[in-house]
């Protein structure tokens, strides 16, 4: 019994090392940093000298859009500085530099030897990124107001303010645990053994499994959270937001940090939502409301108008 | 039938497996280790109450 838990403990860890080195990983070894410059060009630094007849030939280089493959950008020209360990691509048109670019380079050859091929991922200010993700999917697209989700857990427990911070809480760390459980699960399990077609079954299973271990967990370390939080725990698996972030993650390729902020983002974005909610439902306690309209009816048409106005934020670009 | 169709169905089979055993230990240890032990005599006396509300 010792043995089996020491032996768990340590595929654990080992799991979660693998997941922190694949979320830090460069991407080739031979390069050490590609980004764009200007309007219409990127800038890509070797580690070491690159062959002069290799680097000048424009075939060798090839970019698109990281969600449409199909369209290769035109390359205008390239040229390589007089160290030979910057190459920079000038494009024909301006780049969409919101969008993150794939940049294969093919066969890299320095000093005669060959380096192989390189796919990079070409992004605008990296940490910027993460940071328009999570406001993304916290306030622009929030997931309660733009995209209509989880609704039945949002009007069971806006009726008071405390009871909504409880579940919003509670909801951002469970949704960021099974969020990052399942981008392990579909990268490393199910996109390599071709069974990208069960995720729905498997992230259903891993998020019903995060709800049970938190409620295993917190039962016994610190019974008044436990207490306060009741059976909000339990309706997380009803929510439909928790099993949306991990199709949406699987679904744009995302890599560890940024499913990271797509779940914080969510979390926090669905107390927010409540948060709002719980403060108007509050005030209508004590206000007349016509009687045909009392309780739901009412909290529907007010989820309507907070709906409008998030629509303000729509089309917002960050950085 | 496609002996690849048939590969992926069982390659399937065994990896879910695998994943539902791994969780499954590990729930179960969690289990284990964060037990809370409830008094039995409680529920007793609340069945002894009368306790209609």
């Amino acid at each position: 019994m010792k043995d089996l838990r020491r032996y768990y403990f340590f595929a654990c860890m080992l799991l979660i090392w693998g997941m922190l080195l694949a979320g830090c990983a460069t991407e080739h070894r031979f390069i050490n940093k590609v980004k764009f410059k200007g309007t219409n060009s990127i800038i890509v630094t070797f580690a070491g000298p690159v062959e002069d007849g290799w680097a000048k030939n424009i075939s060798n280089y090839a970019a698109y859009e990281k969600p449409d493959p199909d369209i290769r950008l035109k390359i205008a020209r390239v040229s390589l500085s007089p160290d030979k360990r910057t190459v920079t691509l000038t494009f024909e048109d301006e780049l969409n530099q919101q969008q993150a670019h794939i940049l294969s380079v093919k066969d890299i050859i320095s000093e005669g030897k060959s380096q192989g091929t390189a796919f990079l991922t070409v992004k605008k200010l990296y940490f910027g990124y993460l940071f328009s993700i999570l406001i993304g999917a916290m306030i622009i697209g929030n997931f309660v107001f733009t995209k209509y989700l989880g609704l039945c857990v949002f009007f069971g427990t806006s009726q008071k303010k405390t009871t909504a911070i409880g579940m919003g809480i509670t909801f951002t760390i469970v949704i960021v645990f099974a969020s990052m459980m399942s981008w392990f699960l579909y990268q490393f399990v199910l996109k390599p053994f071709r069974l990208d077609f069960l995720q729905i079954v498997v992230f259903i299973g891993l998020v019903s499994l995060s709800v049970q271990a938190v409620d295993t967990i917190l039962r016994k370390v610190n019974p008044a959270l436990f207490k306060a939080f009741g059976v909000y725990l339990v309706l997380v698996i009803a929510n439909c937001i928790v099993i949306a972030v991990p199709l949406l993650l699987a679904d744009n390729e995302y890599n560890a940090w940024e499913s990271l902020m797509l779940a914080i983002g969510a979390g926090l974005g669905f107390l927010i939502a409540l948060f709002l909610m719980s403060c108007v439902r509050e005030r209508l306690e004590i206000s007349n409301v016509p009687h045909t309209y009392r309780g739901l009816p009412i909290a529907f048409i007010v989820a309507g108008l907070f709906a409008l106005a998030f629509m303000g934020f729509s089309g917002m670009v960050i950085f | 039938m496609d002996p690849v169709l048939i590969k992926l169905a069982l390659g399937g089979l065994v990896v879910l497996g695998c994943i539902g055993i791994f969780f499954g230990i590990g729930l179960g240890l969690a289990a284990n280790k964060f037990a809370v032990k409830i008094n039995p005599k409680v529920e007793e006396v609340l069945e002894a109450l009368a306790g209609a509300q």
